[in-house]
């Protein structure tokens, strides 16, 4: 194959991680969540794959995933309308027999057959929970390099607030590393150890044939978790590497989170790392300019096309379609794409879903550790 | 499958007197608005009046054209039948022809208009900033059951003599056609926006052909033979907003009236009839908190840390902190520095202002040019490009042009 192309297929499982932010995957999944201002969560990781060359990305969908499939469309927009490999999402199949998938084990069961046929050497797994540019080649690289069987990505990173709260480790689970010269020697599921830890960025490289086998007899056992119960477990006999990433990412753990990472993007150092090196891409919208009428106030702001601005905003962030009236002041906000803010009404630590209306006049206060939220096509 | 009407866009147009900023490509790929090329009009307005079939006729500069234009997909014009097709002029086993004139044009490519065997053919103007409803004007065209349509406009009187002028009976039917005359009869002015029945532009583009002394000009030639014939020709009014962008003053005018759709009626917010282009990708833009932006149009990817004042700002354009920009267009990619003073002017794309230099100038007495710096120039640190000056060249730092 030419240099341009990677010899590794792509799966994402873009319903990861959707438990802990259930207002925002009321009718979504993680995968879809618009965030930065233009994008969907899975954009970050899904144009990382294509700057790095993987042509033939699969998503193992689970539920609620209508707006995934809208916004990815035919793929166009990653480069990924191919007659050979491509974007392909697989869905559930709706029989009484099979029940929707709960770990990755029965999820990549469902596309055994779809990964025997595929050309690529390499699998790379990822979930979509983190926006991250992320450097795909690097870590193939260094997968071929040290001749191992598994690579993990992993950030030294503390475990966020939800990581520590029983209720939430019910539903999900997080991955920590013990790692001895670059070879992983424990995995720990729902560790509580405070300070930074080795926190796996479930992003995966392994060689395929492996996959299918380790798959294969997990699947007929029983078991529901990759990491858990065929990684974690056999840590002496499969060679498991760890790769190290120091460049900037987002992870979205709960609402707290996803209004401060959202937040953490009005420092352009952060924005400039987020979208750098490669370009993130993102549905077309085809939206004019923002507008700002005479009599708008802008500080501290990242807006994207298509919005009208003709009151004040302030530290927030504004998605697409957005129109902000007359005399209307909106502070320390995320107000997602064609939210209506009207005329004299006034917002402040306030996240608003899509199609969101605030009426005229109308006040809402959140606060900085709890900002209050409004679902998607609700009219204050 | 036969098309009830394809268009052909007329888009060979070198805009010569845009001079820095057709340069290096036609006018009709001249940015506009924030973030659309001239040509998304007449190509928005195609796929908005479910027209799926557009022949792009290009000559001058083609590339950046050719390349923005691709498969058409940004438009909806990706199509298996049909779609959006650029038509350079070619060599053929007989010898090869640049395109003469507006109807040579159309006639070296009559083998492509009959592919798609049309009943009616629209021919569009590339270079025209017009939200119209080509259907509409169709509807007309087949209710006079006319063989020729012109779209015009009212213009005023005291300017009528520089248009081309359709003097039309009671019912719109043109009697006489009036180019750019002394005396105008008449006020309605030719948009350059014609619908023929294919069977008639045909039989008149192979006569055409066949005269050595033709200039093979549509307003020239093809008109004046219709009328002579006694074809069946109406005159389509059209009151909406329309611009030819032709000269730099005109193309700035333009684009401030985008910022003023209230009264200038050019409204590029219609979700209606929305205009399409080919997308940045950038991310959302940003405002500082030191910045200040009023009145003005911002696109993605903008860096806005100065202040910025009733302008348009195209994908990516920074501005850095005590940077002033006031009246002016400036387009995809140009950095304005720290301390640059930029007023009442265009500046192209990816053009870089260095500190403290001073662009343009606002208007004063008897004072009105619109300063223009073309694209990739370097304007170095403290030079001053006055309010009539066209720079296409870099400047070098403290340097003056006027």
């Amino acid at each position: 194959m030419v240099n341009a192309n990677a010899n590794a297929l792509g799966i994402i499982f873009p319903n990861s991680y959707d438990s802990l932010v259930p207002e925002l995957v009321g009718e979504r999944l993680m995968a879809s969540i618009p965030f930065a201002g233009r994008y969907r969560m899975v954009d970050f990781i899904l144009s990382s794959m294509v700057n790095c060359g993987i042509d033939n990305v699969s998503f193992v969908v689970r539920k609620n995933y209508h707006s995934l499939m809208d916004h990815l469309g035919s793929g166009r927009e990653w480069d990924l309308t191919r007659k050979n490999g491509g974007l392909n999402i697989v869905p559930p199949f709706s029989e009484k027999t099979i029940k929707q998938y709960t770990g990755r084990v029965e999820a990549l069961a469902s596309i055994l057959r779809f990964l025997q046929h595929q050309k690529e050497k390499y699998v790379v797994m990822a979930d979509a929970n983190i926006a991250v540019n992320f450097d795909f080649k690097a870590m193939l690289d260094a997968h071929i390099e040290s001749g191992a069987d598994v690579t993990i990505a992993y950030a030294r990173e503390e475990l966020p607030p939800a990581a520590m709260n029983d209720d939430v480790l019910n539903k999900e689970l997080y991955y920590t590393l013990n790692i001895r010269n670059g070879r992983v020697e424990k995995i720990f599921v729902n560790s509580k150890e405070p300070g930074v830890q080795n926190f796996s960025m479930n992003i995966y490289i392994v060689n395929k044939d492996l996959l299918i086998q380790q798959i294969s007899s997990a699947f007929v056992r029983g078991y529901m978790y990759y990491e858990r119960d065929i990684l974690a477990s056999h840590l002496d006999e499969l060679n498991v590497q760890a790769f190290r990433f120091d460049g900037y990412l987002a992870r979205i753990s709960d609402m707290k989170t996803y209004f401060d990472e959202n937040m953490k993007l009005l420092d352009e150092s952060n924005l400039d790392a987020l979208f750098s090196p490669n370009p993130v891409y993102t549905k077309i919208r085809d939206d004019n300019p923002t507008r700002y009428i005479r009599g708008a106030k802008a500080k501290n702001i990242m807006v994207a096309d298509g919005c009208v601005i003709e009151g004040e905003v302030e530290n927030s962030i504004l998605f697409r379609g957005v129109k902000v009236g007359k005399g209307a002041k909106v502070k320390n906000c995320v107000l997602m794409q064609d939210t209506v803010v009207e005329a004299g009404a006034s917002v402040e630590y306030v996240i608003s879903d899509k199609n969101v209306t605030i009426t005229e006049g109308k006040e809402m206060k959140g606060t900085d550790t709890f900002p209050v939220y409004v679902a998607k096509h609700q009219v204050v | 499958m036969a098309k009830e009407m394809i268009a052909m866009l007329l888009a060979g147009g070198q805009g010569s007197r845009l001079y820095a900023l057709t340069q290096k490509l036609a006018k009709p790929a001249v940015p506009f608005g924030g973030k659309y090329r001239i040509i998304d009009f007449p190509l928005s307005n195609c796929v908005n009046s479910g027209i799926d079939t557009v022949g792009i006729l290009t000559q001058y500069q083609p590339m950046v054209l050719n390349e923005y234009i691709g498969n058409g997909q940004p438009w909806d014009l990706d199509r298996l039948h049909g779609g959006v097709h650029v038509l350079p002029p070619y060599q053929q086993a007989t010898g090869s022809d640049w395109y003469k004139g507006t109807a040579n044009a159309i006639y070296q490519n009559i083998s492509f208009i009959e592919r798609y065997n049309p009943q009616y053919v629209i021919i569009l103007s590339g270079d025209q900033i017009c939200k119209q409803d080509y259907s509409d004007f169709l509807r007309f065209h087949k209710e006079k059951n006319a063989e020729f349509s012109v779209a015009v406009m009212e213009v005023p009187w005291d300017e009528a003599s520089r248009f081309g002028l359709m003097v039309t009976d009671d019912n719109d039917k043109i009697t006489e056609f009036q180019e750019k005359p002394k005396n105008p009869k008449s006020n309605l002015a030719s948009m350059g926006i014609y619908i023929f029945n294919w069977d008639i532009l045909k039989k008149y583009l192979e006569e055409d052909e066949a005269d050595p002394n033709s200039a093979n000009d549509f307003g020239n030639n093809i008109i004046p033979n219709l009328l002579k014939d006694g074809r069946n020709m109406y005159a389509y009014h059209f009151s909406g907003y329309w611009k030819d962008v032709g000269t730099i003053s005109s193309l700035w005018e333009a684009n401030m009236e985008v910022l003023d759709p209230e009264n200038s009626g050019i409204d590029i917010f219609d979700e209606n009839w929305k205009i399409y282009s080919r997308n940045s990708g950038m991310t959302g833009h940003r405002v500082s908190g030191d910045a200040v932006v009023e009145n003005s149009m911002i696109t993605d990817g903008c860096r806005i840390n100065g202040s910025v004042k009733h302008s348009i700002l195209f994908a990516g354009v920074k501005v850095e902190p005590g940077a002033q920009v006031e009246d002016a267009v400036v387009m995809g990619g140009s950095v304005i520095k720290a301390g640059a003073v930029v007023k009442h002017c265009i500046v192209a794309e990816n053009v870089e202002i260095g500190e403290n230099a001073i662009v343009g100038a606002m208007p004063s007495d008897g004072e009105k040019g619109v300063a223009t710096v073309g694209p990739g120039v370097t304007v170095g640190d403290g030079a001053k490009i006055g309010p009539n000056a066209m720079v296409y060249e870099d400047v070098k730092g403290g340097e003056e042009k006027w």
